[in-house]
């Protein structure tokens, strides 16, 4: 791996973001609204039903994380989309970059603009709605860190079937989380699942990281077991991401679908 | 010499696009590589690119297998196309120091500069590549492709879409190259008279095949078996064309 080819992928797209309105609307626009939205919903639930601080800090810690994890998985696959729709494929990975290191590139900066837009959105929540995720957040680190890792896995395998079955597979950048989200149990306990979707759920990271970062608002602690358990999953998710990719890799290749793909 | 193309052979699923083809390129050598469309011209650059596995063969470019070297090959590598473009948001110039990085390029404004200079577009190097015509699209392929100053240079149709000054201007800048730097490079053209004037040896193909392949006076004689005083490589085109090629293989 040669850290300056990383870094040429990093530069490709932080030019894109810096001149392409739809990509600073994906890191910043669409967080910031999300907020916006949850928090004129606890404001009316407060007053109506007076919610309890707790459960306001499930909703915006919740809609604030959902967003990132979204976003980065989502960042991913249109960082590889827009090398396909700009026909800029070929130019690439006719240089000495490797697969490796392009995905290194494509994480490292998407990992920022998550980042960007994670934190713009607690700010509007801090300065707008008085909810400051900051001093809570230590405690969620560890729950982060599982999000990232599950958002980069899901990424991963997404950018791999968009190599090999092209961009009739598109839409799952768009669509494979909203899919995720009723199973994660983002703004609700796991338990309130019916009984057979429950296994479902726990053999997902970020069902954990949701009941872990919850412990932690509510005062229980770090969940120790949530942790653990979302961590063990994200190797095998990883591992098993990995794999795909290169099997999509090698396969668009023999297929000589890397200089066709439209 | 420094390619070297052994038995390849390309099939996807039940279309051989590449039969059997072995061909070699001398150091400061410009190969033409020629045909009709579907010949299998692109599909030959594409995996000498690394960018299609083969199905069969072997290719050594450097001296070293592209199968294991891939990277160290590239780096002194370009290839320019028509057929691919850059990302349309980025200027001219953000493009290029995206490639230039890429290679790791020491002085990368002062060798954009150069380039841009070289084949007369320097007025373009802030304009984004969506604002450009296809012609310009052109010519900043060709500065991408000269960034890592390439031992060798695959250039697929490289005067396509450029008027007669820009396409003599690239030609002037090719064999200026090959005349000082000893830079191989392999040629594909659809444009017969050009071939001619550019390239020492010519392998011409017809459905993954090579036909025929020598001097372009060689190939006019053997595709056309008649004795010809100069090379005729546009006849030789229209003839395979016409599917008479087969005799000649």
């Amino acid at each position: 791996m040669q850290p300056h080819r990383i870094r040429a992928v990093m530069l490709r797209h932080i030019y894109e973001a810096w001149r392409n309105w739809d990509r600073i609307t994906d890191t910043i626009y669409w967080p910031v609204m999300n907020i916006i939205v949850w928090g004129f919903f606890t404001l009316y639930f407060s007053r109506v039903n007076q919610l309890s601080p707790g459960v306001v800090s499930f909703l915006f810690g919740g809609a604030i994380l959902w967003g990132m994890f979204t976003a980065f998985q989502r960042d991913m696959a249109i960082g590889f989309l827009g090398e396909l729709w700009s026909r800029n494929l070929v130019n690439l990975f006719g240089t000495p970059l490797s697969v490796t290191e392009y995905m290194t590139g494509l994480i490292a900066v998407n990992f920022l603009k998550a980042m960007i837009g994670m934190a713009a959105a607690a700010l509007v929540a801090w300065v707008c709605y008085a909810y400051n995720i900051f001093p809570g957040l230590p405690a969620m680190v560890p729950f982060l860190l599982n999000l990232i890792i599950f958002a980069l896995a899901v990424g991963v395998v997404i950018t791999g079937l968009i190599f090999r079955y092209t961009t009739r597979v598109q839409g799952l950048t768009w669509s494979f989380t909203a899919f995720l989200m009723p199973l994660s149990c983002v703004f609700y306990p796991v338990n309130s699942l019916p009984k057979y979707l429950q296994p479902i759920a726990l053999s997902l990271p970020t069902a954990h990281a949701f009941e872990g970062m919850r412990a932690a608002i509510a005062g229980g602690g770090f969940a120790v077991a949530h942790f653990v358990w979302g961590l063990a999953l994200n190797a095998a998710y990883i591992l098993l991401a990995v794999a795909l990719f290169r099997r999509m890799f090698d396969s668009a290749r023999s297929l000589g679908l890397l200089v066709k793909m439209e | 010499m420094l390619v070297e193309v052994d038995h390849l052979t390309k099939t996807f699923r039940n279309f051989t696009a590449v039969n059997d083809v072995s061909f070699s390129i001398r150091e400061g050598e410009i190969l033409g590589l020629l045909g009709p469309n579907g010949a299998g011209k692109s599909t030959i650059i594409h995996t000498l690119l690394g960018l299609i596995a083969p199905t069969a063969g072997e290719i050594r470019i450097f001296g070293m297998p592209l199968s294991t070297h891939r990277a160290e090959i590239l780096q002194q590598l370009n290839f320019t196309s028509p057929y691919v473009s850059f990302p349309p948001r980025l200027t001219v110039y953000e493009n290029l120091n995206v490639f230039a990085l890429m290679y790791g390029v020491p002085d990368r404004p002062a060798k954009i500069a150069e380039l841009l200079r070289k084949f007369s577009i320097e007025r373009l190097s802030g304009k984004p590549v969506t604002r450009l015509s296809s012609g310009e699209g052109v010519c900043v392929g060709l500065c991408k492709a000269f960034l890592n100053d390439p031992k060798l240079l695959l250039l697929d149709e490289p005067t396509a879409h450029l008027d007669p000054r820009a396409a003599r201007r690239v030609k002037e800048v090719l064999l200026d190259l090959r005349d000082r730097c000893g830079t191989t490079i392999l040629y594909t053209s659809h444009n017969m008279a050009e071939a001619e004037r550019m390239c020492e040896r010519i392998v011409f193909l017809d459905r993954g095949r090579v036909i025929a392949a020598g001097s372009p006076i060689e190939v006019t004689h053997a595709i056309l078996r008649e004795e010809r005083a100069t090379p005729a490589l546009e006849e030789v085109f229209i003839r395979v064309g016409e599917g008479d090629g087969d005799a000649a293989a």
